[in-house]
């Protein structure tokens, strides 16, 4: 890593057989060190990237390289500083909590004596312990995350590789995962993590990238992103009796509200817009005067700093979809909507 | 060398897998004996019919045991794999610094020792059921090596449906398709018996080949023409079967 890069990603290209196209031309580095986050809904191409990273999937084109190692030269070499925990948690059911981590160090070239010791380390740093000769299949949801996550730290990687940590857990347990990861980049892990929850990417990633259809929209810090937004966002709910009618509502609504001159962005929500403004404070009854006077009832209005949503809204022209968000069945009703203001 | 070291930990792992599940061991077994006892006593009086190659048709049945015990348990390895590959286990395995091959050999390892197992099983059962071989005790070794390595040729068959299709459902209906292997066979009657089409389908079918050089060696004894030429069509048959494992298994993890 001459360069100081953990990982360095020049125009790679995913196109699976069968022609689609999971990652159009992406160009990033990591620094040593850094929490990295890919931020996207489903199926932007986060998984995918990260398996070409990790060494599990072939790229189409491109050159890549992980922890100062060519992925095509030296796969071997790259699996050796690395990390890997999946979104499919690649768990041995049948097997003991203990063996599975001693089968993961032996495999790592650690003797059994090693393996023993690392994985008594690891259990007691994410309190399982109690649960190290269960099996692995009897553990809770929370439990399966922690274990495979330490399952990826057996032989003290420099880099490590999350995709969607947290996806499917309780609040707890999530909270949890995230100290253990603050406390692994600290110790001077890098961290790649994908994550399709705003919350994640803004509480842990130092730089992130927002990736959308295989393309990466926008990188930046947390912070800067959300200063790049330019100003305060206002949120309206509109109000209405049936979906048609709100619908309706929403498209007359950014209409005038796109043409004022001091928004700079309007995009539709699921139930309604979300505006950027330089002055929240000031726009705000203009924009409520000018919606009545349309017989567009408001039935909410708050204005607030903008949050990683509102970038990923602005980048996108989308909210992103994750499990927290207001379900399938709204999102498909706003669908043809949402329509308006997509590139 | 630690390719070896490595097949070594995912063997022991996959066995480990196979024998501590008890429901996965007892139905081979049962069934084994049970088709001694029921096709011994409902046939046993077909060896009276003039020109039946063998007085004990116990004897001449325990051929056909050991291979229909191959046949069906050839799926075992096909699952396990396809259940680490589902779980996102074999992943797991996948980003390991280790040669990926030793995945593959570690599960066909244990579907040998599992077919190995089974045939020193059922070969105690027909000695107990006062089966004499007449290949001697070197001919009883040979019958189990034959076996074991005939399982392992049809793990691989398992292999590749499951590498193919990659659901557990067509893995498990595809071993219908199987049966067929197993009766189109000179396995309950020698072919003079049998009618001219079944002749021509056992004359096609490899495992008559390699039922008949275990069935000769038991029955009558070291018929170096019969062994010989299911020893060796045995050899070209899992040769084939492993390379097509192989070549799938490198494309899957390629």
């Amino acid at each position: 890593m001459a360069d100081g890069n953990m990982i360095t990603v020049e125009q790679l290209v995913k196109v699976y057989p069968g022609g689609t196209q999971a990652v159009a031309s992406i160009d990033f580095t990591v620094s040593e060190g850094e929490f990295f986050g890919f931020l996207g809904p489903n199926g932007a191409g986060k998984s995918t990237t990260i398996k070409i990273l990790s060494t599990l999937l072939k790229k189409t084109s491109g050159r890549v390289s992980v922890a100062g190692h060519d992925i095509d030269k030296a796969a071997m070499e790259v699996r050796r500083s690395i990390g890997v925990a999946m979104q499919e948690v690649g768990l041995d059911d049948l097997t003991k909590g203990r063996d599975f981590l001693v089968m993961q160090g032996l495999l790592h070239g650690q003797s059994r004596k090693e393996a023993q010791r690392r994985a008594s380390e690891l259990l007691e740093l994410v309190e399982l312990e109690y649960a190290a000769a269960r099996k692995v299949g009897t553990y809770s949801g929370g439990m399966r995350r922690r274990i495979d996550l330490i399952s990826a730290l057996m032989h003290s990687p420099s880099l490590l590789f999350l995709d969607e940590p947290t996806t499917g857990l309780d609040p707890q347990s999530r909270l949890a995962i995230w100290d253990h990861l603050q406390n692994l980049n600290r110790q001077g892990i890098t961290i790649f993590l994908t994550t399709q929850m705003m919350e994640e990417a803004d509480r842990l990633c130092g730089r992130l990238a927002i990736i959308d259809q295989g393309q990466l929209v926008a990188e930046g810090t947390p912070a800067a992103l959300k200063d790049q937004q330019g100003g305060d966002v206002i949120n309206i709910t509109i109000q209405a009796s049936t979906d048609e009618e709100r619908g309706r509502h929403l498209a007359e609504a950014l209409a005038i509200v796109g043409g004022r001159s001091y928004v700079s962005a309007a995009n539709a929500t699921s139930d309604g817009l979300s505006i950027t403004v330089q002055d929240g404070g000031a726009a705000a009854p203009d924009l409520l005067q000018l919606l009545s006077e349309k017989k567009i009832a408001v039935s909410n209005l708050a204005v607030a700093s903008p949050t990683l949503d509102d970038v990923f809204l602005k980048y996108t022209g989308r909210q992103i979809r994750s499990e927290e968000s207001s379900g399938d069945e709204m999102a498909a009703a706003m669908r043809p909507w949402m329509g308006l203001s997509r590139r | 060398m630690a390719v070896i070291k490595h097949t070594y930990y995912i063997y022991r792992r996959n066995l480990r897998l196979w024998v501590t599940q008890p429901a996965a061991l007892i139905p081979p077994f049962f069934i084994s004996g049970l088709l001694f006892v029921v096709f011994g006593s409902s046939f046993g009086d077909v060896t009276n019919l003039a020109g039946f190659p063998a007085e004990d048709y116990t004897a001449f049945l325990t051929a056909m045991i050991l291979v229909q015990a191959m046949v069906f348990s050839g799926g075992d390895a096909g699952f396990s794999m396809l259940t680490d590959i589902l779980s996102g286990y074999f992943d797991k395995l996948l980003v390991a610094p280790i040669n990926r091959f030793s995945i593959l050999l570690g599960s066909l390892l244990v579907t040998g020792t599992r077919s190995f197992a089974q045939s020193v099983l059922i070969v105690l059962l027909a000695l107990a059921m006062g089966v004499s071989f007449k290949g001697g005790s070197l001919g009883i070794v040979a019958v189990v090596l034959i076996t074991t390595v005939f399982g392992i040729a049809w793990g691989c068959l398992g292999l590749i449906i499951a590498l193919r299709t990659k659901s557990v459902q067509a893995t498990q209906s595809s071993y219908v398709l199987f049966f067929p292997f197993i009766f189109m066979t000179t396995a309950f009657m020698p072919k003079e018996f049998l009618p001219y089409w079944f002749q021509i389908a056992t004359t096609i079918n490899p495992v008559t080949y390699v039922l008949e050089a275990v069935r000769a060696i038991i029955v009558e004894g070291w018929v170096w023409s019969t062994v010989g030429l299911g020893v060796g069509i045995l050899a070209a048959f899992t040769a084939f079967l492993l390379s097509i494992t192989t070549w799938l298994y490198n494309r899957q993890t390629a």
